[in-house]
């Protein structure tokens, strides 16, 4: 399948070069992760984000398609209270984003569950957990914040507050730690940071291998 | 928590307004439409309902504004209408809606004569500063030089060299750190802050603190939710180096006697640091008044370009202290194993500056000298009271900060939370709908937030260039979005 057939609009501001993407040079999953053969199978991310698009597509006005992310939100089941801690934030929004994510051991998929204290934020969670939930590895990797931007909502896509480009980014970094891991290799601190003591200042983790 | 309405339904702004949308509106003191007709008709009023979600019903929506501003009541234009002409940003639409522009408080606008003053640099006189004989350097150097002498009559420096054009404020606050505090900071010695300061004037006097062994020690808020002066001065000791302490609080609005401050850290030999970003773009600051060490403030927050801010320094510690960045400009003679620095301000401005935005500043200090910092600190403050009552007339918002008075003056900003709605849902939903522009989250100021037991919060905040009718616009917006996310 080849992403010409999507709507133009879809991967207007960020092409995917590469279709038949994994990129294993980046990822270094192949060893583990069962190769995707047809990227548009019933339960694809791409379907599952074409059928999103059509949805809030179908919706000119902007505050129906807000009214569809409030449904959305309604619909995302409550992250239980374990997983709503620190290190499952999502940082950089605006709002508290919590996001819990795991590989499932038999199909190798990954499984993602969200919350915020944003109902609009929730929105945008549930629709990327729609989206990306029981997805591979490949996949989640693959989706680009551009293709969300085809869902015209709101605010800048590439926006530091943009709940649609953190959460993305947050279930893209999970994934590559636990891929990592379970390759027996060191998975890339989440949030790198510089530790200033009085020996000095140390970078720890990379903010440029953090980034996907 | 149950939310409990006052009203069923929420109210839409069709029923608070009789303006026929696209029919020109009589504004008789508007000087909006004398100078700059709008082919639209009037500038406001144009903000959407939520009651349905087709465009068209905009269309029926006929207005009169229900509350007749004290401004218009006068019957002479307010401040706001007069100067309006001067921000052609402010008159355009947001998603089909007039803009109604209320985050101030992180960046102002710009009016025509600072875009101006910038293009005729780079058009004229483009040229690097300090260091060229020919004639075009030598103009840009007096300008630049001049936008100096400006910043320093505008806040009563005693001298232009005691002025230092750095990045932004956050810059400055990190110079002042890494220069005099890495220099003058023992293990034992005392950093006095507030729990209400924005970020960058914490986080530089963390590494810092860090780095020395020094201690950072903060001072709380009363129940009137303003840092608490009696704690202030019991934490004042001997050990005390520097007081960082903000003069308007960008979240609670408060003001802060700074003098008291300085004097009472004075007492104790500390030096005081002020974060004047939210008090120098909106009245008189006098820095020989204050008597204050260091203070820093921000252009992009006073009608002045991005990329530019100034610390001032009391000359006998500017020149006590070392450079903070190293590289051309800020040395006198460079050997291959060592450099002598320059005198302030030079030390502290390697590599060539933002020219044009400096004098962008400057420009933009003469457009706000023109109008009077008095005149716009009084229009301010009858704009934020108006702001801040009208804001509590909405059933469950709760407003941070202490209350309006007579002995409590605020700032024209409020910060307020609505009961179940959270404030990013409520600024993206007014942005959207109602072409207000309000800012959501921390403000960078996430002890105090914690401190007031919320994580964040919404934020409307004015400049002299705002009006009285667009708070009206504002708070029904606001009260139809409310309805809107309570009955959806």
């Amino acid at each position: 399948m080849d992403s010409v057939a999507f709507p133009t609009k879809l991967f207007l501001l960020h092409p995917n070069p590469n279709p038949n993407f994994p990129s294993r040079r980046t990822l270094r999953v192949h060893c583990t992760i069962r190769q995707i053969n047809n990227p548009l199978s019933s339960d694809s991310p791409r379907l599952k984000l074409r059928r999103l698009v059509s949805e809030f597509e179908s919706l000119p006005e902007p505050l129906d398609r807000v009214k569809l992310l409030l449904r959305r939100a309604s619909s995302l089941p409550p992250l239980p209270g374990p997983d709503r801690v620190p290190a499952n934030r999502v940082m950089g929004c605006t709002a508290q984003v919590w996001l819990s994510s795991s590989m499932d051991p038999l199909s190798g998929r990954m499984r993602f569950a969200a919350d915020s204290d944003s109902e609009i934020t929730r929105g945008f969670c549930a629709c990327l957990v729609s989206v990306l939930d029981e997805a591979s590895p490949e996949e989640v990797m693959a989706m680009k914040t551009g293709d969300l931007a085809a869902l015209n909502i709101s605010g800048a896509m590439d926006s530091r507050v943009n709940a649609w480009h953190n959460v993305l980014v947050g279930m893209q970094k999970r994934t590559r730690a636990i891929v990592a891991s379970g390759e027996g290799r060191p998975p890339v601190q989440l949030f790198p940071s510089l530790d200033v003591s009085a020996d000095g200042i140390k970078a720890k983790g990379s903010y440029a291998e953090a980034q996907v | 928590m149950a939310f409990v309405l006052t009203s069923p339904s929420h109210q839409p702004l069709s029923k608070l307004f009789l303006v026929r949308r696209g029919v020109s509106v009589k504004l008789s003191h508007s000087i909006i439409n004398r100078r700059h007709p709008n082919p639209n008709g009037s500038r406001l009023g144009f903000q959407r309902p939520y009651s349905s979600s087709s465009s068209s019903a905009v269309a029926a929506a006929s207005v009169t504004p229900l509350a007749e501003s004290g401004e218009r009541a006068s019957g002479s234009p307010s401040l706001g209408e007069l100067v309006r002409p001067d921000f052609p940003i402010l008159d355009q639409e947001i998603n089909g809606v007039s803009l109604v522009y209320l985050d101030n408080a992180a960046t102002s606008q710009k009016p025509s004569t600072v875009m101006k003053a910038l293009n005729q640099y780079y058009e004229s006189y483009n040229s690097n500063v300090h260091r060229g004989i020919h004639f075009l350097s030598a103009r840009a150097t007096d300008e630049y030089e001049r936008a100096r002498k400006k910043v320093a009559v505008f806040i009563n420096a005693a001298e232009s060299r005691e002025i230092v054009f750095t990045r932004n404020a956050t810059e400055a606050i990190n110079l002042v750190a890494y220069s005099w505090g890495l220099t003058n900071l023992r293990p034992g010695d005392e950093i006095l802050l507030t729990v209400a300061e924005h970020h960058s004037a914490i986080v530089p006097w963390q590494f810092v603190a860090q780095k020395t062994g020094a201690t950072l020690k903060f001072v709380g808020l009363t129940e009137d939710e303003t840092p608490d002066l009696n704690q202030f001065k019991e934490l004042l000791s001997k050990k005390t180096k520097i007081v960082v302490v903000h003069h308007i609080s960008n979240v609670l609005g408060c003001i802060l006697p700074i003098d008291e401050i300085a004097a009472w850290a004075h007492n104790f030999g500390a030096k005081v640091l002020v974060d004047a970003c939210q008090s120098v773009p909106h009245m008189v600051v006098d820095v020989q008044k204050l008597n204050v060490d260091f203070l820093v403030a921000s252009s992009h927050k006073m009608c002045g370009p991005t990329g530019v801010g100034f610390l001032y320094g009391k000359i006998e510690l500017l020149s006590e202290m070392p450079p903070f960045l190293g590289g051309g400009e800020m040395i006198s003679d460079v050997f291959l194993d060592h450099s002598t620095y320059a005198e302030p301000p030079s030390r502290f401005e390697a590599g060539t500056p933002a020219i044009g935005e400096i004098i962008g500043l400057g420009a933009a200090i003469d457009y706000l000298t023109g109008i009077g910092m008095q005149k716009i600190h009084e229009y301010e403050e009858d704009l934020g009271n108006y702001l801040y009552q009208s804001l509590r007339s909405v059933p469950n918002v709760r407003i941070y900060g202490p209350a309006p008075s007579e002995a409590v003056h605020r700032a024209a900003l409020c910060s307020f939370n609505v009961n179940n709605v959270h404030p990013t849902d409520l600024a993206t939903l007014l942005d959207q709908q109602q072409g207000v522009a309000i800012r959501s989250g921390h403000h960078c100021a996430q002890p105090l937030h914690q401190y007031l037991g919320v994580n964040s919060s919404a934020r409307a905040s004015l400049y002299f260039y705002n009006s009285k009718k667009e708070i009206d616009v504002f708070i029904e917006a606001l009260k139809d979005t409310i309805g809107f996310f309570t009955s959806y």
